[in-house]
């Protein structure tokens, strides 16, 4: 659905994004994440037309959107974190004229969409009254009218209060069960990203530096407390195996690895294992890892 | 259709916007302050004094239509620059600020139709403001002076001198300058756009629109520049004084405004490079 390839770009010679790729397949939800200028927002324009790349290419449903912009994003939905409206004007009059641009306003489409993001008794609301959440539900009604196939979103949680953010989250996956919708879901909420997403990707100044799915996610560099000695020979032990001693009794051993390989590996080198325990981990431990450079980048 | 469709969203937001009804209410200010002038006995005095030296009768000449010329010469010159480079300076520096243009760009719209429907409204708009400035001033100037009477023209600086005694003629004369101010002023407008799609704030957009213009009035008005005139401008753009002329002469006429929509073209298409060339962040 979405074929993001090779992206590079640079903003007065410092670099935003180096040779970023990822691949979005029909009916899934993938997270883009990142710290604040790690690139998530510069891919999210160069897959909108908004910013030119220096290098690579980005298709949508098989079309160029550098080569054949009006086509690509026929289809395609956006919603960003702070929408910015027209506030001097109704939600219906902002919906009018976004729908312009996309080639036509048709009205009973629109209050249906409306009805479902409930907002039809403040529709004729000048914009400027409504609340944040309101406002996103607006957003989320201009990206809904073009029918579109893949959803853009964009920080679209951010300043929601939980009730707002459970509402969001379930709206989009309803969407997904619903019509079978294509979303790319750019946040830094972990926990929003573990619960929508079905693969991720993380950026580290401008570089994609994970990619898999939320379970090797929390997979990837899997953590041990253990109880092992002689401690000294252990340490070299594990280096040598590929993996890292992060303290005394804390190892991290190489995704590839089984651990009861290691186990055994580490019993026939007369070492005495008397505890191996892996360590439950939230996500953001494993985020802050790998934006950190522990995780191994692929 | 879809074009008729995004320009009437683009007219919509220009009209729903206070400040646009602001300026209406500004130029209804300004033309009754013209007319409170008009009537002041000092001001007749010196117009009677005008009429009268040219062997023609000051009651024809002191009438609605010659209030109104008065009218869309000034408030044109004196509120008209400042509110179309407003206006125009705004239409799309304001919307890239305010981030509306983000949502745009969500659509499947090219910039050079974005801007095209944006232009194409400015161009509206200065046009039917210029209408509304010479409509109201009439209006004004009928419940002030009555509606008989003919038309006295003078524009020294341009050397334009008529009277026109019949009041068909006359006021066939304000319309036909009427359309000849709104193809001036489009120019003016498109200064200002040219500036707007650049990377700069909407009210820099604005200011450098009216500092060019006024230099170029400034130095056109020196006489070393004199002989040069024609290369002004501000001297092109008041090329439609040459309407009112008793014989009007098209070749002058066509010459200016061939320039003018060269000029207009030109600008709009400086525009649309440095806007195409643009990245716009999310």
């Amino acid at each position: 659905m979405l074929e993001v390839r090779g992206l590079s770009k640079a903003f007065g010679g410092k670099p935003a994004l180096k040779d970023v790729s990822f691949r979005l397949e029909k009916g899934e939800i993938y997270g883009l994440l990142g710290h604040n200028g790690a690139g998530k927002s510069t891919s999210l324009g160069i897959i909108l037309g908004m910013v030119a790349p220096d290098r690579g290419e980005v298709e949508i449903g098989g079309v160029s959107v550098q080569k054949h912009r009006g086509r690509a994003l026929a289809k395609v939905g956006a919603i960003f974190e702070a929408p910015a409206f027209y506030d001097y004007m109704s939600g219906w009059e902002n919906l009018k004229i976004l729908m312009g641009y996309s080639g036509g306003f048709d009205a009973m489409a629109a209050e249906e969409v409306i009805a479902r993001v409930g907002l039809e008794k403040r529709i004729g609301s000048k914009v400027r009254t409504y609340s944040h959440g309101m406002r996103q539900r607006l957003a989320l009604a201009q990206a809904l009218l073009p029918e579109p196939e893949l959803l853009l979103l964009d920080e679209p949680t951010d300043g929601l209060d939980p009730e707002g953010i459970k509402w969001f989250r379930d709206f989009i996956l309803g969407l997904r069960q619903e019509k079978g919708m294509t979303v790319l879901f750019n946040s830094h909420l972990l926990a929003e990203v573990e619960l929508m997403c079905d693969r991720v990707a993380i950026l580290r100044e401008g570089q994609r530096v994970f990619e898999g799915s939320v379970k090797d996610f929390r997979d990837e560099l899997p953590v041990y407390e253990v109880e092992l000695e002689p401690w000294d020979y252990v340490q070299t032990w594990i280096r040598q195996a590929g993996g890292e001693v992060l303290g005394r009794g804390k190892i991290s051993l190489p995704v590839a690895m089984d651990p009861a390989v290691a186990v055994e590996g580490l019993v026939k080198a007369g070492v005495k294992v008397r505890n191996f325990a892996k360590v439950r981990r939230s996500l953001e431990d494993v985020y802050m890892e790998i934006l950190n450079g522990k995780g191994s980048p692929n | 259709m879809v074009f008729t469709q995004q320009l009437r969203g683009e007219l919509r937001k220009l009209f729903a916007r206070p400040r646009t009804w602001m300026g209406y209410g500004a130029f209804v200010v300004m033309e009754a302050v013209i007319l409170a002038v008009y009537k002041l006995e000092s001001s007749q005095r010196h117009m009677r004094g005008l009429v009268e030296r040219n062997g023609l009768e000051f009651s024809t000449y002191y009438s609605s239509l010659t209030i109104t010329f008065t009218i869309m010469l000034l408030s044109m010159f004196l509120l008209g620059s400042i509110y179309f480079a407003l206006v125009a300076g705004d239409i799309v520096a304001k919307e890239n600020e305010d981030g509306n243009l983000r949502m745009v760009f969500a659509r499947p719209i090219s910039r050079l139709r974005l801007l095209a429907v944006k232009y194409t409204a400015v161009c509206l708009y200065t046009f039917s403001f210029v209408f509304f400035v010479g409509v109201s001033g009439y209006a004004m100037a009928v419940g002030a002076v009555g509606w008989e009477g003919g038309l006295f023209v003078m524009e020294p600086k341009m050397k334009v001198f008529a009277a026109y005694p019949d009041w068909w003629e006359g006021a066939g004369r304000l319309a036909l300058s009427a359309v000849g101010i709104g193809i001036s002023m489009i120019t003016l407008s498109s200064i200002a756009f040219m500036f707007s799609c650049f990377k700069i704030k909407p009210a820099a957009a604005t200011i450098i629109t009216l500092t060019i213009l006024f230099v170029d009035m400034i130095l056109q008005g020196f006489p070393f520049f004199k002989p040069y005139e024609s290369y002004f401008v501000t001297w092109r753009m008041s090329a439609w004084v040459f309407l009112m002329e008793q014989h009007i002469s098209w070749p002058k006429i066509v010459e200016s405004y061939a320039l003018l929509i060269g000029l207009n073209a030109s600008l709009f298409t400086i525009g649309w490079l440095a806007f195409q060339t643009r990245d716009f962040k999310t």
